[in-house]
């Protein structure tokens, strides 16, 4: 995955999530079942035709890679979920999935990895079959592991052209000293490249992670909960749990700001990413919540400084800010490409000073109350498929094990006052809590 | 959830437009019609047959940019900073797309919010305020991408941009959407309001709308568009000639690239909803679907040898590839390429990988797919293509490009019937009619473009070695591909650099 996309993934849950709804927010029921082996399943039928989506949420993604040299092994491994086993090798198991013409994919984040297919709901015992079968009895020799893994460096160098994959490698370094976020989900380079000799170490990496207890199933559209649960204890009864959770080392509070430039090879106009360091996902945080709304309200479109840098004076072709949902503490990012060079440290000082004045005049109500009823409606509008739905929840399941705590978080945000905002931005955009990386090209 | 549903597409046939105030309004034939019942959102896409071929010599671009200044921009009745205060709220918007041969304007609200939404979408078509500082932003981001995003950030699109180009140099269709970056400098509000007025116009749109809507929305849209500019008279774009293709034709272009980007591909006189092009779907998946491991040359290339990230074919024009897992909409055109496109391979690779590649797409050419290939295939494709268009806003893209190619009925819905009927023979029969081998033109984008040009037109041995032992099948292949011969000749092998691509 790339990282940056990553980034704007977040905002695009957050708005798929949030809405001003008081009761329930979340508009479907669903049923949630716990194997005695720990394996949770959310079944959420809706109205759609004859069609079915089934995600296997794995909780463990970058975050987890806490031994050294082995960034980007979570989304390595995703590849090679794709290897077969005994029962289907790989080639069998492709064949399968052909022959029902699911669309079928996986992708890694920082805190999870997701395994997608869509398909007819005639073919559910088949996709069961196979996902359960894959995820107890992976197989695969040295040799197939070794070619996989350049698949995954042409992945690298594919995205790595761009400058925002660069940005966001330089900045993640720079943020962190010792916690996981340090590295970006595909990994550092060196690392990569050493991947061909981790064999025996991917075989642990399924033994510890990929445990019932740390997986969580959610199928969505047109299924019969009853039926499905049914079929889903038939098949994955006999996986044994036995997730032992990585031990990953809190990052230390910040002590002052942090700075680096860095050069592009190619050429690229300059960009600005500016982070703080945020807070884990609370739902039960109002400083978190409120600071979720607080980047879109200070940078997102309507936002007096995006009509100032963007539309009126075209100092900048893009301004945008990204607070994402993690596990452990991420980044409070904004971003912006510049269109000259000289103009940096203006665009820079211009979003300081806008956050200077979110901590001390209130937000205008309206614009709160406009925000909240965007959440609504995106959230409305966004679950419009059974793919659309099981992949917008993932995140959430995968943070909390659950569905409930979309409920919890649209309660809080339908609680925040300008004044929970104006707490937020004293609170985390502070320039201790500041890392600046500012990235040019070298050919002009 | 909205999806229930009929996919039923109806041309509206009833004349009632008699019963609207007078003026002009847009005729009945000229909608698309996707009522979904519960669905709670309304789904727009307008189309105007103004595309990057309609760009006049030394303006190209102004197609997207008009398209832009439309939904990107001020409008008579709002500044820009005021319409995106006014969605904000409604959680909806609209924006445009060009292509080809189109631009569609299109969006989505929940109808809860369509009486705030409807106003601000038709100011946006009937009055644009065409101001010249929306237009310095808008030439300011296409240039941005022309001279630093395409031709630095993603060596892949610059290789399907410059195959693109290539095969239908000095035709409408022999320049991308973006344009060319000198073109777009002189690009003036002038250029821009005579695009409008001779495009635009109440005789050319073809409006799509989807969900749940009702009827007095399509009355209001009949007699509202009506105050698009007057259709003036003006001959259609000439469907464009493609380059001769003797044999190999080369373009690489030289970077400083950290893997090299190959996209190659030739014309074909096949278009969706003849039986030819269905026959020729499933030799295409089978060898090439998008996005997917059951793609032939994905587990040549990838999967057995790790070479890159994924290989794939196609039979229609599919722009932004690498963001889509299904094929994009209302991007048609009538004259359709067979293309191949190898994702970055490491350099010391390049050779190898190409020649990998030609020599599949030969084995196919040469012996069509076998019973089994042809049996799962179709198979595949029969329930794949449910995926194509879940959201009522694609099944409405689909039926306007239903329109487009003149089809009756669905085309989707056609894709699933042939899956029924076609046999081996008729496919291995698309494949000999519609596909050749030696005949195509190649775009590279690599490093040290000089030496690979040496090793090509020598037909030198490219033998690969791999640093991880591979199976001995692999092995003895290897040995024939390292020495495919693929015969090209010097003059057809031209090198640009980087920075001369997409100037003037």
């Amino acid at each position: 995955m790339k990282p940056f996309m990553a980034s704007l993934l977040f905002i695009l849950i957050l708005s798929v999530g949030s809405t001003a709804m008081s009761a329930s927010i979340f508009p479907y029921k669903y049923r949630t079942e716990k194997l005695p082996n720990g394996l949770t399943v959310i079944m959420i039928p809706v109205e759609s035709p004859g069609l079915v989506a089934y995600y296997s949420v794995v909780r463990t993604g970058s975050r987890d890679e806490v031994e050294p040299g082995k960034s980007g092994f979570a989304h390595f491994f995703e590849h090679m979920m794709f290897r077969g086993t005994k029962k289907y090798p790989a080639q069998v198991y492709d064949s399968l999935v052909t022959a029902i013409g699911a669309k079928a994919n996986a992708y890694t984040t920082d805190d999870y990895t997701a395994y997608h297919l869509n398909f007819a709901k005639e073919d559910l015992e088949k996709v069961i079959d196979l996902e359960s079968d894959r995820f107890q009895n992976l197989d695969y020799e040295k040799a197939p592991f070794q070619t996989e893994a350049g698949a995954v460096y042409g992945e690298y160098r594919k995205n790595i052209t761009s400058p925002f994959a660069l940005l966001n490698e330089k900045m993640q370094d720079l943020a962190y000293d010792v916690h996981t976020y340090k590295h970006t989900t595909i990994g550092f380079e060196a690392d990569i490249k050493a991947m061909p000799e981790a064999y025996e170490y991917s075989k642990s990496f399924f033994q510890r992670f990929y445990r019932p207890d740390n997986v969580v199933i959610v199928v969505t559209g047109d299924v019969d909960p009853g039926a499905t649960i049914e079929l889903i204890k038939k098949y994955y009864s006999g996986w044994e749990k036995g997730y032992v959770p990585p031990q990953i080392v809190p990052e230390p509070p910040q002590k002052k700001e942090r700075t680096a430039e860095i050069s592009y090879p190619g050429r690229t106009l300059p960009i600005i990413d500016i982070g703080y360091k945020g807070e884990a996902f609370d739902p039960e945080s109002t400083s978190y919540v409120a600071a979720l709304v607080l980047g879109d309200l200070a940078f997102g479109e309507t936002s007096d400084l995006y009509k100032k840098l963007y539309v009126k004076e075209q100092k900048v072709e893009f301004i945008a800010p990204s607070i994402p949902m993690n596990r452990d503490l991420p980044l409070f990012e904004v971003y912006s490409m510049v269109k000259t060079a000289d103009d940096v440290a203006y665009v820079r000082d211009e979003v300081y000073k806008t956050l200077e004045e979110f901590k001390t005049k209130p937000v205008d109500a309206k614009r709160l109350n406009d925000l909240k009823k965007r959440q609504k409606y995106s959230f409305l509008m966004s679950l419009d498929t059974p793919d659309h739905l099981a992949g917008g929840v993932a995140r959430f399941v995968a943070m909390t094990g659950g569905l409930e705590v979309i409920d919890r978080l649209y309660s809080k945000f339908e609680t925040i006052t300008p004044q929970d905002v104006m707490a937020a931005a004293q609170k985390y955009f502070t320039p201790d809590r500041r890392s600046v990386v500012v990235l040019k090209g070298a050919q002009q | 959830m909205k999806t229930a549903l009929m996919l039923t597409v109806c041309a509206l046939l009833a004349t009632g437009s008699s019963t609207l105030l007078g003026g002009p309004t847009v005729s009945d034939d000229s909608f698309v019609l996707l009522p979904v019942k519960n669905d709670p959102t309304v789904s727009f896409r307008m189309i105007f047959l103004a595309g990057s071929q309609n760009d006049p010599a030394g303006k190209e671009g102004l197609a997207a940019v008009t398209a832009s200044m439309l939904t990107d921009a001020a409008t008579q009745r709002n500044s820009y900073e005021q319409i995106l205060d006014k969605l904000y709220p409604l959680a909806a918007s609209y924006s445009a797309a060009t292509t080809t041969e189109m631009s569609v304007i299109y969006g989505r609200t929940h109808r809860d919010n369509l009486k705030e939404y409807y106003p601000l979408l038709m100011d946006a078509v009937l009055r644009p305020a065409f101001k010249q500082d929306d237009l310095d932003r808008i030439k300011s981001q296409m240039l941005n991408y022309l001279e630093n995003t395409l031709r630095y950030a993603s060596d892949e699109e610059l290789g399907k941009a410059v195959l693109y180009t290539r095969l239908f140099a000095g035709t409408g269709y022999g320049h991308i959407t973006p344009g060319l970056a000198e073109s777009v400098r002189s690009i003036t509000l002038a250029d821009v309001q005579d695009f409008y007025k001779k495009f635009y116009t109440v005789g050319d749109i073809t409006v799509g709308v989807g969900g749940g809507y009702d009827q007095a929305l399509i009355d209001n849209l009949k007699r509202d568009l009506g105050g698009l500019p007057a259709s003036g008279s003006r001959a259609a774009a000439p469907k464009p000639k493609t380059i001769p293709l003797d044999g190999f034709d080369v373009t690489m272009v030289e970077k400083d690239a950290p893997a090299t980007a190959i996209s190659m591909g030739f014309p074909i006189d096949v278009l969706r909803g003849t039986k030819d092009w269905y026959a020729l779907a499933i030799a295409n998946s089978w060898l090439g679907e998008h996005r997917n491991s059951s793609s032939h040359l994905y587990q040549v290339i990838r999967e057995e040898r790790g070479l890159n990230y994924g290989d794939y074919s196609y039979i229609e024009y599919y722009p932004g590839g690498g963001g889509f897992t299904v094929p994009p909409q209302n991007v048609a055109r009538r004259q359709q390429i067979f293309e191949m496109w190898i994702r970055p391979v490491p350099n010391e690779t390049r050779h190898f990988a190409l020649r990998a590649a030609l020599r599949e797409f030969q084995k196919l050419v040469n012996n069509g797919l076998s019973e089994s290939e042809f049996q799962l295939t179709r198979g595949f494709l029969s329930k794949y293509v449910l995926h194509y268009a879940p959201t009522t806003m694609e099944r409405l893209g689909y039926a306007l490009d239903d329109r487009f190619y003149g089809i009756k009925g669905s085309h989707l819905e056609t894709f699933r019937e042939m899956m029924k009927t076609l046999t081996r023979e008729d496919v291995n029969a698309a494949v000999k009619k519609h596909l050749r081998y030696g005949k195509m033109a190649i775009a590279i984008v690599t490093k040290d473009a000089k030496s690979f040009k040496e090793a090509l037109v020598s037909d030198a041995p490219s033998p690969i070695t791999y640093k991880t032992p591979k199976p001995e099948s692999v092995l003895s292949e290897d040995k024939e591909i390292g020495t495919f011969p693929v015969k090209v000749k010097p003059e057809d092998v031209k090198i640009v650099k980087v920075e001369e691509l997409f100037q003037k």
